[in-house]
């Protein structure tokens, strides 16, 4: 099986004055890659650029499967991000939004496909509730689910123990695991605790 | 900005005198039209440049627009910018010219003339640009989303200076824009005429140049 | 697992699942969809207020009743229709979306389910209208085409420009300031149309226009939504 690769080449990203990072290069395509830095220091934001949501001031980032480059909508379901501005829809229980992202995305979803997705993060007696009503460390959860929604083979996660209890910490801990060995996670976090033996770490800030 | 630079120095300097020259001779050169009150003929020389002029004003902004959304050069988006702050300038002065010749021949400054009319929508055209411009407070976003808005409406323009037309009797005269498509004009008056399209074409390019640059420099951005 | 399963397939169940969704959206909180209406309400009730009692001459009822009718739809389309992408924006929904499907999907969801409420406002304003101001309508299906050509190029232009304030300050006015000088060439021939319509014949010059307008605006809002819904 062709692994999928994620090349940044350059990365640069400045707001008006002094850059957040520069010239960053580097390639994603098996195990843990960890992003470190202070508050600040532009982890989210690179995260962001890594899975297309923001674009660099210079630099490219791409995504390769075998000789072939990925674009559109492979591109995106080949890469799963979860941070924490991702917001869903609050009148919709958890089911429904993931029901609706599966088919915005084109890709079936069967109500055992998604109860299965859910209960890998611990959200199955509250599927049926309206997110609204959930707390933050179910919301977070959800975040996690929706990453890793479309088996994507690259996982980007942006703080993803934020707000967790110990259960959902094991949670998330045991699916880093699986993934980062099947495939690849790239994990941003303040917490030095959350990289168990990355195979790359990318410093931010000085 | 060195050669660009010069060729703005040099065009400076040629503006000057040509445009002198260019008032004098619009009154005093060629005669007065038939069929116009008095002197009032004249002002075409003012009027139809100014008109082109913002009419050229859209299309480099919307040329540039393209260019910024393929190369995403920042430069591109502030000429964009700057063409649309003119145009609104010469269809204003299109405007008011228009108008004072539509009172001395007619007696009111307003008749809902289908050009009048397509050039007033002109002027809220690029009026709305600047303001979404204003609105979109993250500069990052700016640009493209001017961008998109400007070529959005590049599209949907025909149709905005077309559906006058489906009024047919139109108040304009037909020296210039007539069925048969030739232009009924003598030779000084031709001369003049064609001279004072020149230059404001250039008269534009020359404050495009200008605009953009003190715009980067009043955000502190390297001109 | 094989390269054609990775591949999304069903572009059109992809813009129907968009288009569902805000749908879905709107009729469990319905006070946002309500508010539409409580506006063309109350727009039809003042305009028949001022100029029922007065009374239009027969031969410009048509025209004036025409215009007042499409001036109306224009303000209830630009308070009810930008609130598709608004939304998104400003409960953050927007990020989820951008990574799970193209601009382009997004947009002819939204631009199907605005249409589908331009459809719903409009057959509630006409009959109200024509009841109030007695406008007579010689032929209904006539004026139903005009309103389904012109409506439908008022929600692309309407739902490919709320895109574009959906992140800006003043979004209420911007819109209107934004859409108005575009809008007009569609709002003219629409007028047109209306007047032909209820008088029975068939606005030729005018529907073709409506659908090259459409045909335009739905290109270049397509050719164009990346650079506004991307970053």
């Amino acid at each position: 099986m062709t692994t999928t690769e994620l090349d940044a080449q350059g990365l640069s990203k400045a707001y008006s004055g002094a850059p957040l990072f520069s010239k960053l290069t580097f390639r994603v395509a098996t195990g843990l890659t960890a992003i470190q830095g202070r508050n600040g220091s532009g982890k989210t934001t690179l995260a962001k650029i890594l899975a297309s949501l923001l674009r660099p001031s210079s630099g490219a980032v791409r995504v390769r499967r075998g000789d072939r480059e990925l674009s559109g909508d492979e591109r995106r379901l080949a890469i799963g991000w979860a941070g924490l501005d991702l917001a869903f829809y609050e009148d919709f229980s958890a089911a429904e939004n993931l029901t609706f992202f599966r088919r915005a995305a084109g890709r079936p979803a069967p109500p055992e496909e998604i109860e299965s997705r859910l209960a890998a993060v611990g959200l199955t007696e509250a599927a049926g509730r309206p997110v609204g009503a959930f707390s933050t460390g179910m919301k977070q959860r959800l975040r996690v689910a929706f990453a890793l929604l479309f088996d994507p083979p690259i996982v980007i996660l942006d703080e993803p123990m934020a707000g967790l209890d110990a259960d959902g910490r094991r949670i998330v801990e045991d699916l880093i695991g699986q993934r980062r060995r099947s495939g690849a996670v790239v994990l941003a976090s303040n917490d030095e605790r959350d990289f168990v033996e990355p195979e790359q770490v990318i410093a931010l800030g000085r | 900005m060195g050669e660009w630079g010069n060729a703005m120095k040099f065009l400076k300097w040629l503006l000057l005198p040509y445009f002198a020259a260019f008032v004098a001779a619009a009154f005093l050169w060629p005669k007065p039209a038939e069929g116009f009150i008095g002197e009032s003929s004249r002002i075409v020389f003012f009027h139809v440049p100014c008109a082109w002029t913002a009419t050229l004003a859209f299309l480099v902004a919307a040329g540039y627009s393209l260019t910024y959304l393929i190369r995403r050069n920042p430069w591109h988006d502030e000429i964009a910018a700057a063409a649309v702050r003119l145009g609104l300038l010469f269809a204003f002065l299109a405007l008011i010219t228009g108008s004072l010749f539509a009172k001395v021949m007619w007696g009111s400054y307003w008749n809902w003339d289908p050009r009048e009319s397509s050039f007033l929508l002109l002027i809220f055209l690029y009026g709305a640009y600047l303001f979404l411009r204003a609105a979109v407070e993250d500069p990052e976003r700016r640009a493209p989303m001017a961008a998109a808005y400007a070529l959005f409406a590049a599209v949907l323009m025909p149709f905005l200076t077309f559906v006058a037309p489906r009024i047919t009797a139109s108040l304009h005269p037909q020296t210039v824009i007539n069925p048969q498509g030739k232009i009924l004009m003598d030779s000084p008056t031709k001369a003049v005429f064609f001279g004072g399209l020149l230059g404001f074409s250039l008269l534009f390019f020359w404050m495009l140049s200008l605009e953009a640059r003190t715009a980067r420099c009043d955000r502190n951005q390297p001109v | 697992m094989g390269e054609g399963e990775n591949r999304p397939r069903g572009t059109l169940s992809r813009v129907w699942a968009v288009a569902q969704k805000d749908a879905a959206q709107e009729l469990r909180r319905r006070i946002a969809l309500a508010s539409v209406f409580f506006f063309a309400a109350t727009a039809l009730t003042l305009v028949s207020f001022a100029v029922g009692p007065i009374g239009v001459p027969a031969e410009s009822r048509a025209a004036v009743i025409s215009a007042l009718l499409w001036i109306i739809l224009f303000f209830s389309a630009a308070t009810g229709l930008p609130r598709a992408y608004v939304r998104e924006e400003e409960t953050g929904t927007a990020l989820a979306l951008r990574r799970v499907t193209s601009a382009t999907i997004v947009l002819a969801g939204k631009t199907f389910f605005n249409f589908g409420l331009f459809l719903a406002i409009a057959a509630v304003a006409l009959p109200a209208f024509a009841l109030l101001l007695e406008w007579q309508v010689d032929s209904p299906a006539l004026l139903a085409l005009v309103l389904i050509t012109a409506g439908f190029g008022l929600s692309v232009v309407s739902t490919f420009l709320s895109a574009l304030v959906a992140r800006a300050s003043q979004k209420n006015v911007l819109f209107v300031v934004i859409s108005f000088p575009l809008m007009v060439p569609l709002l003219l021939s629409a007028i047109t149309a209306t007047i032909e319509a209820s008088r029975g014949s068939l606005p030729g010059t005018a529907l073709r226009v409506l659908v090259a307008y459409d045909g335009a605006a739905s290109c270049a809002a397509y050719l164009l939504i990346r650079a506004a819904w991307e970053d």
